[in-house]
């Protein structure tokens, strides 16, 4: 899957987890960044990331994930 | 460290089962309301087994970190301990790593359930502030109250985490409404009420000990 569409995917996933329809995401992006981003939200993102993708991260996974771009780089490794 | 009796250090994973117990006790804030319970619909013992496999999993710099601990110790036997880090560290959010461990390890249909409650619950919800030292969970057995261990422990800890990054200028904690003595505990020692969040929605009351979190703040 290409990066730009699991963008597209992780958008939707993320309008929907943050309740925010403006949110645009970006390669920087991070918790610092989003209202509302906090521990429970982000277990939600985890989850919802992985049944659209179909995937399970390894926790040494989700702890590299310090920005969306980082995010989209792991879950495109899990892709291939 | 030695303090009077007590000897003060680094908690290990030998502790966490303590660990534990003052993560439930003090989510509790003097009520029967575990959070933990309410909202992920874990008993008590289930609540511990699954925090005993966070904390195992040694992931530093949040609140389910072994590493974030000092404990009290006299005769060999642990008697308080008290957590506290540097959020941001590392840019590593002390949100997303907790958030990453309760994915990790909770069932997931404890994961649904928490998600149909977190509207009601994020009300309170008040944001750790990077560069700043939180301070976390912290329990003292009861017979070793008042016994000045909480102050001891504070500073111990705060000194400690200052050696690491002597920039930092504020220390935060949060603490339930309802929780008096936590409050007063934290005021004794220079922290003082900066913020507080307050739910009208009573509903949040079945799953937190107080429709109320105060925000305290040390100048260090």
């Amino acid at each position: 899957m290409e990066k730009t569409e699991i963008t597209n995917k992780l958008t939707s996933i993320f309008k929907k987890v943050f309740d925010d329809n403006a949110l645009v995401l970006s390669n920087e992006l991070t918790a610092n960044d989003v209202d509302n981003w906090n521990s429970l939200s982000h277990m939600m993102l985890i989850t919802e990331i992985e049944n659209l993708f179909s995937i399970k991260f390894r926790l040494k996974d989700l702890n590299k994930m310090r920005n969306v771009g980082e995010m989209i780089d792991i879950i495109s490794l899990k892709l291939t | 460290m030695k303090a009077g009796e007590f000897i003060i250090r680094p908690a290990t994973v030998k502790d966490i089962p303590f660990l534990a117990d003052t993560i439930i006790e003090a989510e509790k804030a003097g009520t029967d309301i575990l959070s933990w319970s309410t909202i992920f619909g874990l008993t008590e013992a289930e609540t511990r087994k699954y925090i005993s496999v966070m904390l195992s999993e040694e992931v530093d710099g949040c609140e389910l970190s072994v590493s974030s601990f000092l404990v009290a110790e006299i005769n060999g036997q642990v008697v308080a301990a008290l957590s506290a880090w540097i959020e941001g560290k590392n840019n590593e959010s002390s949100i997303q790593l907790k958030g990453n461990l309760l994915s990790y390890v909770l069932p997931r249909d404890c994961i649904i359930r928490a998600s149909a409650i977190y509207p009601v619950i994020q009300e309170v919800h008040i944001d750790y502030i990077p560069g700043s030292i939180q301070k976390g969970a912290g329990y003292i057995v009861r017979d070793f109250r008042n016994k000045n261990l909480f102050q001891i422990l504070t500073n111990e800890i705060i000194e400690r985490l200052l050696k690491s990054d002597p920039n930092i200028a504020q220390a935060y904690t949060q603490i339930y409404g309802c929780n008096i003595p936590a409050i007063k505990a934290n005021e004794k020692i220079d922290f003082k009420i900066v913020m507080e969040k307050q739910s009208s929605n009573e509903e949040i009351l079945r799953y937190l000990p107080s429709n109320r979190k105060l925000l305290l703040k040390r100048e260090l």
